[in-house]
């Protein structure tokens, strides 16, 4: 029993890093992945192909690839990051790209006629994404959000090879140590309570941006 | 005639507007004084929307020269392309026009009110409080006050309708430009809209109305313009233009329309 307290403890300290990396991730790149939505149906041609590029880099190559990438590849020209600095940043730089194809999405199924109103009524392009067309976007992009932020929860899983005491790094440690398969159970528990706890609130938010449906 | 020029609203020279190959206007010339309302009337695909959408820049001419209220929007510069003014003037000299669609376009994140606040209070920079009641006025006048907390999709579409023309009033400008208000609405929801912009005539505006209700265009404009393939083809008073039509192409576009 002590022994399963004990196990449930370490546990939960493992939890606690993969709920860092994966709320770091998520508050940074979904504003991240909104620029670049931006930036690739902007007007300047450059801004827009780089953004273009970026896309398909992320979109194109596994993540664990990209977190090797930035742990190994960086510090060898120099740049020296944490570990938990490195996965970030690949964390962020991967999901912001997928998050900036949905969101490019929902703006672009934005009829013409909302730009033309607020056009109308001497508003700007900033005004106009901001008041108007961000807002609506937001209501039609929370159910692949909510997909892409449940994928999120299990991809922080990716860190294991970095040698990160995550959840399920430290399940299989102590699987190892101890011919014991509950921590799996246990950290298969865990992940479940988290993606449960997400797709509550997602379906929360999904209700409140309802009421303006018919 | 120092009185009359000082009068005029909108001129409009030598629009020429082309999508491509097509040419859509061909030579466009008319003028709306104050307290006019101007109904454009003509068959589909003449060029009647992209006419009103050039006034505020919706679309951008080839060549012409447009003018509201005294100030150049576009003319002509040496190489005979249009030039507009830049950004920051265009939006102030189209500060005076307000716009009402087909389709209503009202933003369906926001409550009735918030439609009425946002540019107010967003390009205007007033405070809520402010403009609140005059909001709350207008959209009596429209009769949905008590629709003013609700969502536009709850709304039909004739309400939906009152309330965009109540939106773009709220900017209080000086010209009305409409792009057939009633024809994405059921026939039983039309006479409500008709009946706020006759209201809004009564009380002077000076109003552009691309139309499909020949009776609207009678008994409400002061002025009837007939357009086919890009051009004017007639226009006039009312009265005389429905009693006599001159062009053989305004009687057999009459004569189809009733
Ligand atoms: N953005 C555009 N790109 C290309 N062609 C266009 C565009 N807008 C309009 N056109 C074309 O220009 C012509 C005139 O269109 P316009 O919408 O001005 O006609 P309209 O008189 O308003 O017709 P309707 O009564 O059907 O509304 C049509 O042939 C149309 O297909
Ligand atoms: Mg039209």
């Amino acid at each position: 029993m002590d022994n399963l307290l004990h196990t449930i403890t370490l546990m939960l300290e493992g939890t606690q890093v993969t709920l860092e990396i994966f709320c770091i991730t998520l508050v940074l790149s979904l504003p991240i992945g909104l620029l670049a939505a931006l930036g690739r149906i902007s007007s300047l041609k450059p801004l827009r192909l780089l953004m273009e590029f970026y896309v398909w880099i992320m979109r194109g190559t596994p993540l664990m690839l990209q977190l090797l990438f930035v742990y190994f590849a960086l510090p060898m020209v120099g740049i020296m990051l944490p570990d938990i600095a490195a996965a970030l940043l690949a964390f962020v730089l991967n999901y912001a790209a997928y998050f900036a194809e949905i969101f490019r999405a929902g703006i672009q199924a934005i009829g013409r006629g909302q730009y033309e109103a607020a056009k109308t009524l001497g508003m700007t392009y900033p005004q106009t994404m901001r008041r108007i067309i961000i807002p609506q976007m937001i209501r039609h992009v929370l159910p692949p959000i909510s997909n892409e932020t449940i994928n999120l929860v299990k991809d922080t899983s990716l860190i294991y090879i970095l040698a990160m005491n995550d959840l399920l790094r430290v399940a299989r440690t102590i699987v190892q140590r101890e011919f014991d398969m509950t921590p799996f159970v246990i950290a298969g528990v865990f992940y479940l309570v988290m993606t449960f706890v997400l797709t509550w609130a997602f379906k929360k938010l999904e209700a409140h941006y309802a009421k303006y449906d018919q | 005639m120092q009185n009359m020029t000082n009068n005029i609203m909108l001129k409009m020279t030598d629009i020429h507007k082309s999508f491509g190959e097509l040419e859509v206007l061909k030579g466009i010339d008319f003028s709306v004084a104050k307290g006019d309302v101007l109904a454009i009337i003509g068959p589909s695909g003449s060029g009647k929307s992209t006419m009103l959408r050039c006034i505020n820049r919706l679309e951008e001419i080839d060549s012409g020269k447009i003018e509201i209220m005294g100030r150049a929007l576009a003319e002509n510069g040496a190489d005979g392309r249009a030039e507009y003014v830049d950004e920051a003037k265009s939006r102030e000299i189209l500060a005076c026009t307000g716009m009402v669609f087909q389709q209503f376009n009202l933003f369906p994140h926001m409550t009735v009110m918030e439609n009425l606040l946002e540019a107010p209070v967003q390009v205007k920079k007033r405070s809520v409080e402010e403009v609140r009641p005059e909001a709350e006025e207008l959209l009596r006048k429209v009769g949905l006050f008590d629709k003013r907390d609700a969502y536009p999709g709850r709304l039909s579409g004739g309400q939906q309708q009152r309330v965009a023309i109540a939106r773009a009033l709220a900017m209080k400008p000086e010209i009305m430009l409409f792009d057939e208000p009633t024809s994405a609405l059921d026939p039983e929801l039309t006479g409500e809209v008709l009946k706020t912009m006759r209201e809004l005539a009564q009380e002077h505006m000076t109003m552009v109305v691309v139309t499909h209700e020949m009776a609207f265009a009678r008994e409400a404009a002061s002025h009837v313009m007939f357009m086919a393939d890009g051009v004017i083809v007639e226009q006039g008073q009312p009265e005389e233009f429905f009693a006599h039509p001159k062009q053989e192409r305004t009687v057999a576009f009459l004569q189809n329309m009733l």
